[in-house]
């Protein structure tokens, strides 16, 4: 381009040659040259417009380029960023371990009382202390969720609470203590202490704090398996924990902290209950127990693989609700834990096999409290046979660790395997693992004292295309779902992503609007483009226009606080006039058919439209005045409590549908069949004659209409279907009606410009050859603009959909914002755009839920791209077509 | 349909025979083709529209004109025996529903039977929120006993908890009691405004600039410490210098203090006791009572000046109990300011990417990539402009300028969050297609002939483009700007991500250097509608307030589009006529 620019100011030339012929004594010489500035000018100009045209292009993919990086790191699985192993110098077997939140210090608790504190990044010990049991040999321990507080069970029916682990402080970094040792690169050690520089230059410092507490006899045998939980509140917390001993007795004991806020005191009440026999098979052991944090549950597992479950809400009268199998026979369960929230049941065989039970009301299940487990998911079995599960603080996520040495961290919810790690040594010894506090990595730790570290990253572990897209069975849940709810009540409850219902949610608003908005946009088109006289015109197009920018949010508000409270109140008259209208316009154009003549032609024209908006007016009065009637005739008087299913049948609403179907029907089959008579009878009446009789036509096909809608309706209604708890439910006050109605307010003056123009951009010279052959203006209409227009036409309403799917603060303000999916019309919804609207201001940088609002974002990016590329496509063939015709 | 419409006049003719040209005519009796139904259909649509469009703004305008007029208030007794006191606000039909109409007595069980099961109702706004607990209550014609218009009521509007509606028991005047009296309550109400104006004055302006040089203080020692290091000279020197002017300003500070402390006393010994219409009494100073007028005794005069006084307080002050009352000055401000900050960015990128698709580039397809892109521009959801603004300009860009310029400040934000900068880039990428499709047309409308002249007297392309065609399209082009703006002015959605707030602290310019802090969040109308309309505690209360504001907005809108319009129709006229 720059070149044959740049050229042509040099076409400058010719005329200094002609000049030399004429006489040159006069001419003020100079230069002929096109200054140098002129043409770097030239070139900066087309430079800088050629790249400033192309920026669109750039902006368009830059947006979605955006969209889709911020995206990506959802999608993508996690990294491992480090791993370490070494062998801890420990002599008895260790019973329990546990690990600080910033992967730093971790405790191991050997069979003999030794405690010992370690460095985990090194291995290097830090503290070594012993717990004096007195004789008694641990037989069973078991910590709280967080790890550091331990229940210790004993051979001789003893118990003993304890804390192993460290506390945190933070020491100013000009108190940090001189001497201090390098353990690596970012921590330092000295007198037991570990110091980790952190962003603000000060120091965290961890302190190892082991302690015992006293004997507790609880039963004369001794403990075999333990469970323990802390929930309550941080003022009144209460201990709950579970046990069962040699002789098979299983016990739960609850004890309730209750502080004085006056004197600072703290009382404790204990109380302890015998669970009802499990009625243990004779060979059978029990392998596992566990109690909610709450003490209302607990399971116990046997390796004969039973599962039991008691029931706890009424403390003291435990009842044993259910017993099943739930592994197949001959396998045992050999590992079992809840996950964060304690609603899942994770369940390890000693096949290898992992399952994830839900505890749900059941109707026809055989429990005594009306609940049974029920298996939810299946995840991918393990190799060897599952020796220990331990669920993570912060999700739905568990690590397992099989026979042979496969560790894998698991995030039940969304059925994905986040890693999958292998012990490097010692594979026979068996081991345990935990996910540390944060998730963000697992340390093993054998029973010989090997001990294997690896650390991790997975910021979004709960997502996958499934989550997003697919059915998800969640918590709590009767069945695998579309569910949306990024934000829940509890603290517990996970955040469920599916963008289907948002999804549903927006096509179902477009889809309403475009019902209501495109037959009136494109009629209205029609008529200004071939009906009326260009000064209409030339008024109601700018009137149009105006509309288009209209701001939404003054939609949305007048269709929330004014529009919804009347349709409401006023139902059954605008349900009346969808049919009114309609018939009081048809009314109207068989009158003036049967009017004389000379009437018709003087009137015709600004009259006529002014009639047409009268008998708008006219019958909208008769809708509102009709209405109570209305409903009392074919709603039993209460149309909202008839939409509920409380009483009637479907076959009204049937009717009404059906009413302009079978209108149709009889007409199509009135002029197919009787047509030409019709027309022979008619002829040499005259234009007002005819048209009187053609009112009578009329009436009679409209009392067939209305005969035979209600014979199919009740057709309909015997054969068994209603059309109520589907099309047709329970009624709501912000619902798809209303939402569809004000956008299509919306869209009605984007898809009128566009296809009046696509109707106007049809050659002159075709319509005047039409009318000049004898055809009327409708006829040229319908047979010759139309046909010719209908690509641009389509493609405006294509465009007015891709604004429907895009409209905000409507449904922000008027859809009630539900994320449901049913298509009933007095439901609300929730749309894509209104999500990001309401969501994303709160929506933590990087977090998930920001991810999966941008990918919301991009989703309608994408709809709105194809929808509005191809309707550009369609629009610039039809131009050419156009200009070529 | 299938035959032609002549095909029956022919037929008619045949059996009986034109003697005339009418008699024709009057055979032509094929009522297909003229299509009268569908016709009535097509035109009822368009005039469904109009109607739609007209009773849009028409109820818009009216309910927005109204609502600051005065409007009278009713004492009214109920058949309960409780009498409640309001303005009353609007009324409806409505029907009863069962379990309403089960507890009403045989009489007004009747009187509703005789309406079909409806009633009449109106809403009283008894005000007095801090009494009762809401503003507003329903009165069904069948519950009314009684209603009359007592002269000694008063519409107070407060500072605080909004309107009030009762009688003024006394007064008291510099803390002596006094007698009522309106001309003296008057004198001294618009007394203490003054007092209360300067309160304001010295709370925000006084002592917000305290603050802020305090605040700029503090970050000029965390920026040299950021710098230089904790312990090095420059920063200590910059610390002492520092800690002096702070102490200055502290001393300045308490000064204010002890000034406003002077003035809230004497404020304190002004006050009337007011009373509603149940006898509950409640003290206010005057100072809080923003206006006040005996409801049922205005003269028309007294009227209109009400009226006025209230426009002009929404149009020149700021919002007050949670938006629900007082002006809008910040929101027009703020939607101004982003809307002409929004051209700034709009203009040159818009009007370039239309040069090149009408003057540079040649027709194929590289422009018709480039078409379908403004295209999709104009047809993306304005809330993906507003994600994609919240994560590259606010997150993405503001964060990096946070990082490189104000260190000093973190993790508080200042452009890594959403502000008006952001907000009217935002509005420029979404509004650009708007500027580009006027201004094509724009350029599109001036005669070939002129540039052909321009080329042939040796003037380059771009001297051509720069002195003939510009100039000749700046109306075009200007008419984009305008539509351009009249999109970006009632864009709400994208604006709620990127730095709208309903309560802005701080315009975004100010006394302050750099006077143009285009890092705040700002006030916009049409959020401000949002807000209200549906954040606020009571929308029922608010709705008077959206309904001016909507009125505000809508007005701001149809006039720059009918601008718009009328420069284009003059360009119309104008070119349209021979060229030379």
């Amino acid at each position: 381009m720059s070149t044959t620019n740049a050229d042509e100011p040099t076409g400058a030339k010719p005329p200094s040659s002609d000049r030399q012929d004429g006489p040159a004594s006069r001419v003020h010489k100079r230069s002929m040259q096109t200054s140098k500035r002129v043409i770097w000018g030239e070139k900066v100009a087309a430079w800088t417009i050629t790249v400033g045209g192309l920026m669109v292009i750039v902006a368009v993919l830059g947006i979605m380029v955006f969209l889709f990086r911020v995206v990506l790191p959802m999608i993508g699985s996690g990294s491992e960023s480090g791993r370490t192993s070494y062998q801890l110098d420990v002599a008895q077997k260790i019973q329990w371990f546990s690990a600080d939140e910033f992967q730093t210090i971790g405790t191991v608790l050997g069979a003999d009382g030794e405690v010992v504190n370690f460095h985990i990044p090194t291995g290097r010990i830090i503290a070594r202390q012993r717990f004096d049991f007195a004789g008694r040999n641990l037989s069973a321990v078991q910590g709280t969720l967080e790890r550091d507080r331990i229940l210790l069970g004993f051979d001789d029916g003893t118990l003993r609470f304890a804390r192993i682990g460290v506390t945190s402080a933070t020491t100013r970094r000009d108190a940090l203590p001189a001497g201090a040792v390098m353990l690596d690169s970012q921590d330092q050690i000295h007198d037991g202490q570990v110091f980790t520089a952190v962003q603000t230059g000060d120091y965290r410092t961890l302190t190892p704090v082991n302690e015992l507490g006293a004997v507790e006899k609880l039963s004369d045998a001794a403990i075999v398996a333990l469970d323990y939980r802390v929930g309550g509140t941080v003022e009144r917390p209460t201990i709950s924990f579970a046990s069962i001993d040699a002789l098979g007795q299983a016990r739960v004991s609850q004890s309730r902290v209750q502080r004085n806020m006056m004197t600072g005191e703290e009382t404790v009440r204990t109380q302890t209950v015998d669970l009802p026999d499990m009625g243990l098979a004779a060979n059978a052991k029990v392998t596992g127990i566990l109690i909610s944090g709450t003490a209302d549950r607990v399971i116990l597992a046997s390796d004969d693989g039973m599962i039991y479950r008691y029931d706890l809400r009424v403390f003291d009268r435990p009842v044993l609700a259910e017993r099943q199998r739930i592994v197949p026979q001959d396998v045992s369960i050999s590992a079992m834990t809840l996950l964060g929230g304690e609603h899942s049941l994770v369940v390890g065989g000693s096949d290898g096999s992992i399952s994830v039970f839900f505890r749900l009301q059941r109707s026809g299940t055989n429990s005594a409290d009306g609940f049974e487990l029920v298996k939810a998911r299946t995840h991918a079995a393990m190799p060897a046979a599952i020796i220990d599960a331990s669920e993570g603080q912060r999700d739905k996520s568990f690590v397992v660790t099989d026979a042979a040495g496969n560790v894998r961290v698991i995030h039940s919810t969304s059925d994905q395997v986040l890693f999958n790690f292998q012990r490097a040594d010692g594979i026979d010894v068996p081991a345990r693992a935990m996910i540390f506090p944060r998730s963000d990595g697992v340390l093993l730790v054998s029973d010989k004292g090997a001990v294997n570290q690896w650390r991790y990253s997975d910021p979004h572990p709960e997502i996958t295309p499934k989550v997003l897209f697919g059915k998800v069975w969640y918590e709590g849940y009767d069945a695998p779902g579309y569910t949306w709810q990024s934000t829940a009540g509890v603290d517990t409850a996970e955040a469920k992503y599916s963008l289907m219902p948002l999804i549903f949610g927006t096509l179902k608003a477009a889809f309403y609007a475009l019902l209501f908005g495109a037959p009136i946009a494109l009629a209205a088109a029609i008529y200004t483009s071939e009906f009326v006289h260009p000064t209409v015109r030339s008024t109601v197009k700018p009137m149009m226009e105006m509309m288009e920018s209209l701001p939404t949010v003054v939609l949305g508000f007048v269709a929330a606080l004014v529009l919804a409270p009347l349709v409401e109140e006023w139902i059954s008259a605008v349900l009346l006039g969808f049919f009114a209208l309609p018939m009081g316009l048809l009314l109207g154009a068989f009158i003036w058919q049967a009017l004389p003549q000379s009437v018709v032609l003087r009137y015709d024209g600004i009259p006529k439209f002014f009639l047409m908006a009268a008998s708008i007016f006219v019958t909208g009065y008769i809708a509102y005045r009709l209405g109570p009637l209305f409903e009392h005739v074919l709603f039993h008087g209460d149309f909202k409590a008839w939409t509920a299913g409380n009483h009637g049948s479907g076959t009204p609403f049937m009717f009404l549908m059906l009413l302009p179907l079978s209108y149709v029907a009889l007409a199509y089959g009135f002029r197919r069949y009787f047509g030409h008579h019709y027309r022979a009878f008619l002829d040499g009446r005259g234009r007002a004659g005819a048209g009187r009789i053609d009112i009578l036509r009329w009436i009679v096909l409209l009392a067939g209409a209305c005969v035979l809608a209600y014979l199919v309706a009740s057709l309909v209604t015997a054969l068994g279907y209603d059309p109520r708890g589907n099309v047709i439910d329970s009624y709501q006050q912000r619902n798809a009606l209303v939402v569809g109605f004000v956008m299509a307010f919306a869209v009605i003056p984007n898809i009128y410009t566009l296809a009046e123009d696509a109707l106007n951009a049809v050659p002159g010279h075709l319509r005047a050859g039409s009318l000049a052959c004898g055809a009327t203006p409708w006829q040229t209409a319908t047979f010759i603009i139309l046909p010719t227009a209908a690509s641009g036409v389509f493609s405006a309403i294509m465009m007015g959909m891709g604004r429907a799917v895009g409209e905000t603060m409507i449904v922000v303000m008027a859809a009630g914002n539900t994320p449901v999916m049913e298509w009933n019309v007095f439901s609300g919804l929730r749309t894509l755009s209104a999500n990001i609207a309401i969501e994303l201001p709160e929506a933590v940088k990087d977090g998930t839920n920001y991810r999966v609002l941008f990918l919301a974002a991009l989703t309608l990016f994408i709809m709105t791209f194809i929808i509005n590329t191809g309707a550009e496509l369609i629009r610039q063939r039809f131009r050419k077509r156009a200009f070529a015709l | 349909m299938h035959d032609t419409p002549l095909q029956p006049a022919r037929g008619a003719a045949a059996q009986a025979p034109a003697t005339s040209g009418r008699r024709l005519l009057r055979l032509t009796a094929d009522l297909s083709a003229t299509g009268e139904p569908a016709l009535w259909a097509l035109g009822g649509a368009l005039a469904f529209g109009v109607i739609l469009i007209a009773g849009f703004l028409f109820m818009i305008s009216l309910n927005g004109i109204v609502t600051f007029w005065p409007k009278p208030i009713e004492r009214v007794e109920l058949a309960s025996g409780q009498v409640i006191a309001g303005e009353p606000t609007r009324a409806g039909r409505y029907r009863v529903g069962q379990d309403v109409l089960a507890k009403l007595s045989g009489e007004q069980r009747a009187m509703v039977q005789a309406q079909d099961g409806y009633a009449d109702r109106t809403l009283y706004k008894t005000a007095n929120f801090d009494l009762y607990g809401d503003d507003f209550r329903w009165v069904s014609d069948y519950e009314r006993k009684n209603v009359t218009a007592p002269n000694d009521f008063y519409l107070f509007e407060r500072q605080q908890w909004g309107t009030f509606v009762g009688r003024i028991k006394h007064l008291a005047i510099d803390g002596k009691p006094a007698a009522f009296d309106y001309r003296l309550m008057q004198r001294e109400q618009s007394a203490a405004r003054k007092r209360f104006a300067q309160i304001r004055q010295i709370e925000r302006g006084d002592i917000g600039a305290v603050n802020y040089q305090l605040d700029q203080q503090r970050l000029a020692i965390r920026k040299a410490v950021l710098r230089h290091g904790e312990d090095s000279p420059q920063a200590k020197a910059v610390a002492a210098r520092a800690q002096s002017r702070i102490a200055e300003l502290n001393k300045t500070f308490a000064g204010l203090q002890e000034r406003l402390k002077e003035i809230r006393a004497h404020d304190q010994r002004y006050k009337a006791t007011l009373e509603e219409v149940g006898g509950r009494t409640v003290d206010l100073e005057l100072s809080q009572i923003v206006r006040f007028y005996p409801a049922n005794e205005l003269s028309m005069i007294d009227k209109i000046g009400i009226y006025l006084s209230r426009w002009w307080e929404f149009l020149s002050s700021e919002p007050r109990e949670a938006n629900t009352q007082g002006g809008v000055l910040p929101a027009i401000f703020g939607t101004v300011a982003m809307t002409l900050l929004m051209v700034v960015f709009v203009a040159p990128f818009g009007v370039i990417t239309a040069l090149y698709l009408r003057e540079y580039a040649r027709q194929g397809r590289l422009t018709s990539i480039v078409r379908i892109s403004v295209n999709n521009l104009a047809g993306v959801p304005s809330i993906v402009y507003g994600v994609f603004g919240l994560g590259f300009f606010a997150y993405t860009l503001g964060g990096g300028i946070d990082a490189l310029f104000y260190p000093e400040r973190l993790p508080n934000p200042t452009f890594g969050t959403g502000g008006v900068l952001w907000a009217s880039l935002t509005l420029a990428l979404l509004t650009v297609p708007v500027v580009i499709v006027a201004t094509e047309e724009a350029l599109a409308a001036v005669p070939r002939s002129m540039r052909e002249g321009s080329l042939a007297c040796g003037a380059s392309k771009w001297q051509t483009i720069r002195n003939v065609v510009l100039p000749k399209a700046l109306p075009g082009i200007m008419t984009g700007m305008i539509l351009a703006m009249a999109r970006g002015a009632g864009e709400v959605a994208p604006l709620m991500l990127v730095g709208v707030v309903k309560l802005a602290p701080a315009l975004p310019v100010d006394g302050f250097f750099p006077f143009l802090h285009l890092e705040r969040s700002f006030m916009h109308l049409g959020f401000h509608i949002f807000d209200v309309g549906f954040q606020s505690r009571n929308s029922e209360a608010g709705k008077p307030m959206v309904f001016v504001t909507t009125l505000l907005l809508l007005a701001l809108i149809v006039a720059m589009n009918a601008g718009a319009i009328y420069i284009r129709n003059r360009l119309k006229r104008k070119y349209s006529g021979p060229q030379f």
